[in-house]
């Protein structure tokens, strides 16, 4: 549809209006990272390096750095296993309790944070599992299992039962099927569905505040430290996950837009 | 679908189908019950009585503190998926008319910030919003006001700002995937066939997007109404929203079972919201 020029230049400015308010919030700190902090106010006229510095022998930081990427990757790994094999069975016949089933999964990703997060902390509470690095892994597979089993599911459907017929048919046993023809054909999905995952892990706040223990992942120390201020490291930590956040973004466009896009652009 | 034609899979079939169920009910299940069975209880001299009544629920409805503010929080999360969409769809319609490769580039651009830390975001915008605020001190370099502005300081103003800035992302997406499946076909029909863009617009584009308007306010909606961190950080002594309560009833208050009470009012709204515009979206196509 042609727009008139008007309505074109009214759009282009309510874009950029947006972009401002979603990225001036990130520019901020990005900006600051680049010069010296004193009395809490960042010295533009004094650029230096020195925040990279503080940051590398922040072991508070580093540690729950850690405790991120241990929690994401297992939740990632953990979800992706059990969502295919869920996916298998709702998969394999209609009945209402593969609809019920199905309806549990989507739940914690339906309601707000807070329930599925206070549910968890009550249950482990009421079975006398000890709050600590291990619940917020099984939380945060709860989580994204929603997204890994639907995505899974919607492929699965996709490929229609003559493949697997076929397969049996030629004399492939159940475990020789899944191996050599359901899992190559889900591969792609898993990798696309597995990097969402870890990525909603890696900032997921609300749930994991109700049901960590005394370790603490990334948002939770920085959630903890806001109150007090922030020092002038986190300013260089945010600007580290910005920089490899939109790495991964443009190999993942890279690798995942089809050709023809490219081409007439 | 996998197990087909072999008798011997019978017992590989039962074994996925056990964990199959048995997941969900463990983990997702057991937790909502034990949550619902914990709003039934109350607490007696710092401990909790599992004796079964609806005396928390009593206390939600005779109380004239907890109606109010939940009137209150709905009203803010409604101005906050209002507004989200108001500046999300000039955005949307933007980037579906780009060509090519441009148009999934600019949409990258506005889900990169969804992958920024949230704690992070809140702090960066308090720190532009507060009195001293590089918002204030801007207004003030430039001279455009006189005395740092109030309005939009530590309040629920501050809240529905904050909110909106963080969630504008999730209204952009479902409203851009609606406008995108729109044939051109259709478009061009209507140009062919005399109409004006507005026209066009209002008749052909603004109708067809309606079901993706919808799901992108219920999202918003239910994102914001569930969000008690963004509240304690930028709403100050009078931004106070349900989520807040909610949440200090497990933290400072230390009462679970009226907590869970008020948990599941709060997943009651959020399920009337839902099923609301699921019928809206089901009336527009």
């Amino acid at each position: 549809m042609r727009l008139p020029a008007i309505a074109l230049g009214l759009l282009w400015a309510v874009t950029v209006i947006v972009f401002l308010l979603l990225y001036v919030p990130l520019a901020i700190p990005i900006l600051s990272s680049f010069f010296t902090i004193a009395h809490g106010e960042v010295q533009w006229n004094d650029p230096s390096l020195g925040s990279y510095a503080v940051l590398a022998g922040n072991a508070g930081i580093l540690e729950a750095v850690t405790n991120t990427l241990i929690v994401g990757s297992s939740a990632t790994l953990l979800a992706s296993a059990c969502g295919t094999l869920l996916a298998l069975h709702y998969c394999g016949g209609k009945s209402l309790a593969r609809e019920a089933m199905q309806f549990a999964v989507y739940l914690p990703f339906l309601m707000p944070p807070i329930i599925t997060g206070l549910s968890l902390l009550i249950f482990f509470r009421e079975t006398g599992i000890a709050r600590s690095l291990l619940t917020v892994i099984a939380a945060h597979t709860v989580f994204v299992l929603a997204l890994t089993y639907r995505t899974i599911v919607v492929r699965l459907q996709s490929i229609g039962p003559e493949m697997i017929e076929a397969s049996t048919d030629l004399g492939a046993s159940t475990w020789q099927t899944f191996i050599h023809i359901i899992l190559p054909i889900l591969s792609s999905t898993l990798i696309g569905a597995g990097v969402l995952s870890f990525a909603l892990s890696f900032d997921e706040t609300m749930i994991t505040l109700l049901v960590t223990g005394t370790d603490s992942t990334l948002p939770i120390r920085l959630w903890a430290m806001m109150r007090l201020g922030f020092t002038p490291d986190i300013n260089a930590l945010v600007a580290i996950i910005l920089a490899l956040t939109t790495l991964i973004c443009i190999v993942a466009v890279r690798l995942l837009l089809p050709a023809e896009l490219e081409q007439d652009g | 679908m996998i197990f087909v034609g072999s008798a011997r899979v019978g017992f590989w079939a039962r074994l996925l189908a056990a964990f199959s169920y048995g997941l969900p009910v463990v983990l997702i299940v057991a937790p909502l019950v034990s949550f619902l069975a914990y709003s039934f209880f109350h607490m007696e001299g710092g401990q909790i009585v599992t004796d079964v009544s609806l005396v928390n629920y009593k206390r939600f409805f005779t109380d004239t503190i907890f109606i109010p503010i939940l009137f209150k929080t709905c009203l803010l999360c409604m101005a906050v998926a209002l507004l989200a969409v108001l500046i999300g769809f000039p955005v949307a319609f933007l980037l579906s008319n780009l060509k090519g490769r441009r148009r999934y580039f600019m949409l990258l651009m506005v889900l990169v910030p969804l992958l920024m830390s949230y704690i992070i975001k809140i702090y960066a915008i308090r720190s532009i919003l507060g009195g001293s605020g590089f918002l204030n001190r801007f207004l003030l370099w430039t001279g455009v006001i006189d005395a740092p502005l109030t309005f939009f300081v530590f309040n629920l103003n501050a809240v529905l700002l904050t909110l909106t800035i963080l969630l504008i992302p999730f209204a952009i997406l479902p409203i851009f995937l609606s406008l995108e499946r729109i044939p051109r076909s259709l478009l061009e029909a209507s140009s062919d066939l005399g109409a004006s863009a507005s026209q066009t617009f209002l008749r052909i584009v603004l109708p067809l997007t309606l079901p993706g308007i919808v799901t992108a306010a219920t999202f918003v909606f239910v994102l914001a109404i569930g969000d008690f961190l963004t509240p304690q950080m930028v709403g100050g002594q009078s931004g106070f929203t349900f989520g807040r309560i909610v949440y200090s009833q497990f933290g400072a208050a230390f009462n679970w079972p009226f907590g869970a009470a008020l948990a599941i009012i709060l997943a009651l709204v959020v399920i009337v919201m839902i099923a609301l515009g699921s019928r809206l979206e089901d009336r527009g196509t």
